[in-house]
């Protein structure tokens, strides 16, 4: 059963005077899901972020969190979502503790509440030993910490980031990555970027803006071309083909070069329209003819070519 | 009321632990010791009318640099929109920044009260004028800080603000001068916009409620539109 939807985006849109930041984007998140947010510099991602958390108001559409109207009730819905606004500001002045200790008072914890909401998000971010120093004086990296940690105080059901990786080197980033897949499970989180590749590796599902556009809500799925599967299964290549290729919808058919030297067990590539009964399709055509099938798995499409085919299709919808 | 108070003590902190306040207070003890010993001496009356309107010049020049950066710097660093972002509304955030400001106005005429002690001990002073004095002073320092607000959350540049809010406090200071010059009716209504007309009746001694009105309107009007240009970030 689909998780329930906790994030309702219906025709966002974003004017600043004449220039419109965002444009009719329309979405939905599920709980427990990390979607990343990928676009390059300039396209709508952080206005979008932050209309989201109640931080600017839409120029038209609207937007629902956890079914409250992210305008109307601004107020309730900060309760639910933790934001670490791009470059982690943070008061500079103040030592991590006081810093975490004052965040948590003010999203509401009071009494032990907030010394063990303050001890469990150190723990859980590796910042105990720096809990007494002031935070114009922590790396790059450890600021962006103290950002996650302000953000998880509560236990917000949705995280949402903003570029957190930027200007990180690369074991800050490789850190912030594993911190954000451990979130998984335990919240939903939105993680928006320019770099496609942080993206691929964090998020479970991609949506790609540009120019304030949403070009896909999906881009593992809609955005690949056909969907495309990988078998491992043993039999007679000819007839393990031929059985593969009589499901409806296959597209292609081909058995991977990589394993081609075994007669009987070989690896097997198949294009096949892009319906949810696809892969059970493909499985009963091998096991119901007789062949052993020991593996079947759905191949991601490279992100990066998903990015620079939509985007192609984009300045041709708009040449035309 | 918790988050009020936690926001109140995080304004507190930042205040006290920046220089700031304390070359603030150091310039006016300086400049009132002074001028409290220069009047003694030449006028041998236990009056504080002097320190008063010293005080009300003090006041237009330091409430600048006490409330630059208060939201201007917030909107510079980005720490605006995390706060804004958190289950607060935009009336609390203002209204502890206000009162921490203003706490630190009451401290300097808290410590200027050692010239009242000081005329106490070695003089017979008039006290009725040196209480209207202290009140004026205040209902002052509210509305100045009120106003520095505003020009605070009108931009992100500290100086700016300042400059601002400099501004604006010199021409409320002179405005009635253009007032005298102009016709009926707009000369009452330029006069009246005087900053100097209605604090002149508190530092002599005389109180009036459309003096009090003025002070606690602008300072309401001040954190109203403080209020609304957080809310139109």
């Amino acid at each position: 059963m689909p998780q329930p939807e906790i994030v309702v985006v219906d025709k966002l849109v974003k004017r600043y005077g004449p220039r419109l930041a965002v444009r009719g984007v329309s979405f939905t998140i599920r709980e427990g899901e990390i979607v990343g947010l990928l676009g390059p510099n300039g396209s709508g991602k952080s206005t979008t972020l932050r209309i989201l958390t109640g931080y600017l108001p839409p120029t038209a559409g609207s937007a629902r969190i956890v079914g409250f109207d992210i305008w109307e009730h601004s107020l309730a819905i900060r309760n639910y979502v933790g934001y670490v606004p791009e470059d982690a500001p943070l008061y500079d002045g103040m030592r991590v503790i006081e810093f975490l200790r004052f965040m948590a008072e003010i999203k509401g914890l009071s009494g032990r509440a907030v010394g063990n909401a303050v001890v469990s998000v150190c723990d859980r971010l590796s910042l105990g030993r720096l809990a007494g120093m002031a935070i114009g004086k922590l790396s790059r990296g450890y600021r962006q910490r103290v950002a996650i940690a302000q953000a998880l105080l509560n236990d917000p059901p949705i995280l949402i980031l903003d570029e957190p990786t930027n200007a990180l080197d690369a074991y800050q980033v490789i850190g912030i990555r594993e911190l954000i897949r451990s979130l998984a499970g335990r919240c939903t989180v939105v993680v928006a970027s320019h770099v496609l590749t942080e993206i691929a590796k964090v998020a479970t599902r991609v949506m790609i803006l540009r120019d304030g556009n949403l070009l896909t809500d999906d881009a593992v799925t809609s955005g690949g071309g056909t969907p495309r599967y990988r078998l491992l299964a043993r039999g007679p290549q000819p007839a393990v083909l031929a059985a593969l290729r009589n499901v409806p919808g296959v597209a292609a058919a081909a058995v991977h070069a990589d394993a081609a030297a075994s007669p009987e067990l070989a690896t097997y590539l198949v294009e096949i329209a892009s319906r949810p009964e696809a892969a059970e399709d493909l499985a009963r055509a091998v096991v119901g003819n007789g062949f052993a099938l020991l593996e079947l798995t759905q191949e991601k499409p490279d992100l990066e070519q998903v990015f620079l085919e939509l985007t192609r299709r984009a300045d041709e919808a708009i040449a035309a | 009321m918790r988050k009020f108070l936690s926001l109140l003590k995080k304004e507190e902190m930042a205040l006290f632990t920046s220089p700031i306040a304390y070359v603030v207070m150091a310039v006016y003890l300086i400049v009132m010791g002074y001028t409290f010993t220069l009047t003694l001496f030449m006028s041998h009356s236990p009056t504080l009318v002097h320190m008063f309107f010293q005080i009300y010049v003090m006041f237009l020049l330091t409430v600048p640099i006490i409330t630059m950066r208060l939201i201007a710097e917030e909107r510079r660093l980005g720490t605006l929109e995390m706060l804004l972002t958190s289950p607060v509304t935009e009336l609390a955030v203002v209204m502890a920044k206000y009162l921490a400001s203003l706490s630190l106005v009451v401290l300097l005429l808290v410590l200027s009260s050692a010239y009242a002690i000081a005329l106490a001990i070695f003089g017979a002073p008039d006290w009725g004028p040196i209480y209207s004095g202290y009140l004026g002073l205040f209902l002052l320092g509210g509305a100045l800080v009120s106003v520095g607000l505003m020009t605070s959350s009108l931009v992100s540049n500290q100086l700016i603000a300042a400059l601002l809010s400099l501004s604006l406090f010199l021409l409320l200071w002179i405005i009635d001068h253009f007032g005298w010059v102009l016709p009926d009716p707009f000369n009452a209504f330029f006069v009246n916009l005087s900053l100097l007309v209605h604090f002149t009746p508190f530092a002599t001694g005389s109180l009036f409620l459309s003096d009090a009105g003025y002070f606690i309107s602008m300072a309401l009007l001040g954190l109203f539109f403080t209020v609304r240009a957080l809310a139109q970030r």
